[in-house]
């Protein structure tokens, strides 16, 4: 039991010796990578404000993830429709002018949820309908995405406000600045209050405990609620679902229209809080990223949050060692990839061990 | 079983915020919160003994692509490399590669900042915003930064834009593509499709016109993303596409797509046109008699330029521009294509002499390049 309790703590550990002999591979001493890597992640107000901000959008996304999963769905497609949320999102975050902040902001976000959840709307009902595989479709939906909102940032929205010198410098793609009343307040104030003091420049936001809310929504409308029992009966067998009366077409477009709505929020840390503008330079990957939270995190709302946090946390500290221990971009890459990998690893051995272990004894017993 | 897990990961993930919590907190009661203590920063191995005569602390973060792009982020670091070298006891350098965009990229130069750099130098307009922000919470820092054009600067400001006229440069090469095809059709390669780089297109295309009338083009651009600049298949793909349809000569503005591109071109023996750094010289030994020039576009000059005047106590803000005059863009001549070029050299210099006097008026955009031959005809 006790091992069942720490494996998530032993993984850790595990993966921070496999990612030590990388690191004597390439030259570098693992204590002073790792030491600078905790001391800069765990030691500074400004690193705990950014990993706040970084995790936000992976709690949305494994979420997303994660509820089409618990239907049988693999969502690949979250990447596409956290940016159609986002330019949505943007949209009525400059289109809007005038309206107050409690009216405008939550506008804006809801603009983003119908964003995400239109765009998981057609290989939802391609699934349902006609029974296209949603890998196949998502992915080719993320690659409409990317593009329409390249082309609706670079020759629809584009702000032709921007007045560089004729044949100097370039105008900047993106589209017109997000009026001041739809931006998401940082959660600064808040955090004062508990008595620690993030400094200004990190951009921790009120998303980030909307989306511990709805982490806990989740779990509540997956194993409380009606329809989260047909959504889990469904994943686990379709067929005996079918024959029990719950209707699985209906069920799986829901599923999956929801993990989309969600998935709609993804973006809206970065767009909101951080930008004020969407460029050509958008934030990409955190919907393949929200994949592995939503795997890591087996899925459970706690777990998904937990491994947000450490995705963030990894990221953070990839900051930190590159501009004080001096160790390259692509060694870092690598260097999450393997950590993160002997994560999970670590964890199912672990956990599998314990649980056997734990069968022996009741056996016994 | 699986209830206890749960408790065990929100344990977890408990503990790692509890102590970051209190990490912040403890500091907040020991100095005031923005300010770190540099010994925490500086690693211990790396820290140099203080010796009396105090280095200056320069820094650099590339753009998309990074280092070994053979293009723009190899000519920013030949440039640091170069003043490393010139400077080795007054300054120390170090370089830092975004890993992904937005917020990653102001958190490096902030890191930058706040480890006592004195000159900050950000690769490519995707620093622009970053920069202005960063730039604005430490007025003792200075800052550079290539292709960006940050609004309001004056000569006492602490951030100096570093701004090429990429149009001209390209402009000439597009001359010796028209004067050197001779199926008169001529391919243009390029990489994000953004007002930047259809500033190269715009030069090119109507360099090539200029010269020869009769010349026709296709031209392409590989994506719409950052990463566009480090695709050399596709970059292979769209320039094996156009020597198809017949073109003999492909100017490229991909960064490190452009690898594809000349290699394209080579294994056809047809020509490629560089960009950014002098690519005959960074190309492969069977490829370099395939490379017809390059469009230099010397950022290594104005890293180099920006921080010497650091060094000499001169450094400058507002807006330093790089053009034709002053050799901040043109064609490389190098001992490979000394022979291939010697024929329409005397023309190309002609039209250089003309674009500084300001008699050819290069175009810079799609309106501007439509003007520009509108009035040729």
């Amino acid at each position: 039991m006790i091992l069942e309790a720490t494996s998530p703590l032993i993984a850790v550990v595990f993966s921070v010796l496999v990612g030590s002999l990388l690191m004597v591979l390439v030259g570098k001493s693992p204590v002073q990578v790792f030491g600078v890597m905790f001391r800069f992640c765990l030691g500074r107000a400004d690193s705990f404000g950014t990993i706040l901000f970084k995790a936000t959008p992976l709690i949305f996304s494994g979420l997303a993830v994660g509820l089409a999963l618990r239907a049988g769905i693999l969502n690949i497609g979250v990447e596409g429709q956290y940016l159609t949320g986002a330019i949505l999102a943007a949209w009525v975050g400059f289109g809007v002018k005038g309206l107050p902040g409690f009216v405008h902001l939550p506008l804006a976000v809801a603009a983003g949820m119908v964003g995400g959840a239109l765009w998981s709307l057609v290989p939802a009902l391609l699934k349902v309908r006609r029974g296209a595989h949603e890998v196949i479709s998502t992915i080719m939906m993320n690659y409409i995405a990317q593009h329409l909102v390249h082309y609706l940032i670079a020759d629809v929205f584009m702000d032709k406000m921007q007045m560089p010198i004729p044949g100097l410098g370039s105008a900047r793609v993106r589209t017109p600045l997000i009026a001041k009343t739809a931006m998401i307040p940082k959660v600064h104030g808040l955090l004062a209050l508990l008595g620690i003091a993030l400094p200004k420049h990190t951009y921790a936001n009120w998303l980030l405990p909307f989306g511990v809310a709805l982490a806990v929504a989740t779990y509540y409308l997956v194993w409380k609620t009606p329809f989260g029992y047909e959504v889990r009966s469904v994943g686990h067998n379709p067929g005996a679902a079918e024959a029990s009366g719950i209707r699985v077409a209906e069920t799986r477009l829901k599923a999956f229209v929801l993990s989309g709505t969600i998935a709609g929020l993804v973006g809206l840390s970065d767009l909101l809080c951080y930008f004020g503008y969407m460029d050509v330079d958008f934030p990409k990957g955190y919907g393949f990223t929200g994949v592995a939270v939503a795997l890591l995190g087996r899925n459970s709302a706690a777990g998904i949050v937990a491994a947000a946090f450490l995705f963030a946390f990894l990221d953070r500290g990839a900051e930190g060692i590159q501009a004080l221990a001096s160790v390259p971009m692509d060694v870092i890459v690598i260097l999450q990839g393997v950590m993160i990998l002997s994560i999970v690893v670590a964890a199912e051995v672990v956990g599998r061990y314990a649980r056997n272990l734990q069968r022996k004894e009741a056996a016994r017993g | 079983m699986s209830s206890l897990k749960r408790a065990a990961i929100v344990l977890l993930a408990m503990t790692l915020l509890v102590s970051m919590a209190a990490g912040c907190a403890r500091k907040a009661e020991e100095a005031k919160p923005a300010e770190q203590k540099p010994a925490e920063q500086a690693p211990p191995a790396q820290a140099p003994k203080p010796e009396p005569p105090k280095k200056l602390k320069v820094g650099l973060v590339f753009d998309v692509g990074g280092r070994g792009d053979k293009s723009f982020n190899d000519m920013a670091y030949a440039g640091l490399e170069k003043a490393e070298k010139e400077f080795a006891d007054k300054i120390e350098t170090k370089y830092l590669e975004p890993s992904a965009g937005g917020e990653n990229r102001e958190q490096l130069l902030r890191l930058l900042a706040e480890d006592k750099y004195d000159l900050i130098l950000g690769i490519g307009f995707l620093f622009t915003d970053h920069v202005a922000k960063v730039a604005g919470e430490y007025p003792n820092v200075k800052f550079g930064l290539v292709d960006g054009f940050i609004a309001d600067l004056k000569a006492d400001s602490n951030v100096r834009c570093l701004l090429f006229q990429e149009q001209e440069g390209s402009f000439l090469v597009g001359a010796a593509a028209a004067l050197k095809t001779k199926t008169n059709k001529i391919g243009f390669v390029g990489g994000m499709k953004i007002p930047l780089i259809e500033k190269f297109e715009a030069g090119y295309l109507a360099g090539a016109k200029y010269a020869n009338p009769k010349v026709t083009w296709k031209s392409e651009y590989i994506g719409t993303t950052g990463d566009a600049f480090k695709d050399p298949v596709r970059g292979q793909e769209l320039t094996n596409a156009q020597l198809n349809w017949g073109a003999d000569v492909v100017y490229h503005a991909s960064g490190a797509s452009g690898i594809g591109v000349i290699e394209a071109a080579a294994s056809k023996k047809k020509f490629a046109i560089g960009v950014d750094a002098d690519q005959t010289l960074t190309a492969k030994p069977e490829q370099q008699p395939y490379v017809l020039t390059s469009m230099l576009k010397r950022v290594d000059v104005a890293v180099y330029d920006t921080i010497s005047l650091l060094v000499n106590g001169k450094f400058e803000g507002g807006y330093k521009i790089f053009g034709l005059a002053d050799d901040g863009v043109g064609y490389a001549v190098n001992d490979i294509n000394k022979e291939l070029i010697k024929d329409i050299e005397p023309k190309l210099e002609e039209i250089k002499k003309k674009i500084i006097a300001g008699e050819i008026k290069v175009p810079f955009d799609k309106p501007t390049l439509d003007e520009f031959l509108k009035n040729l005809k």
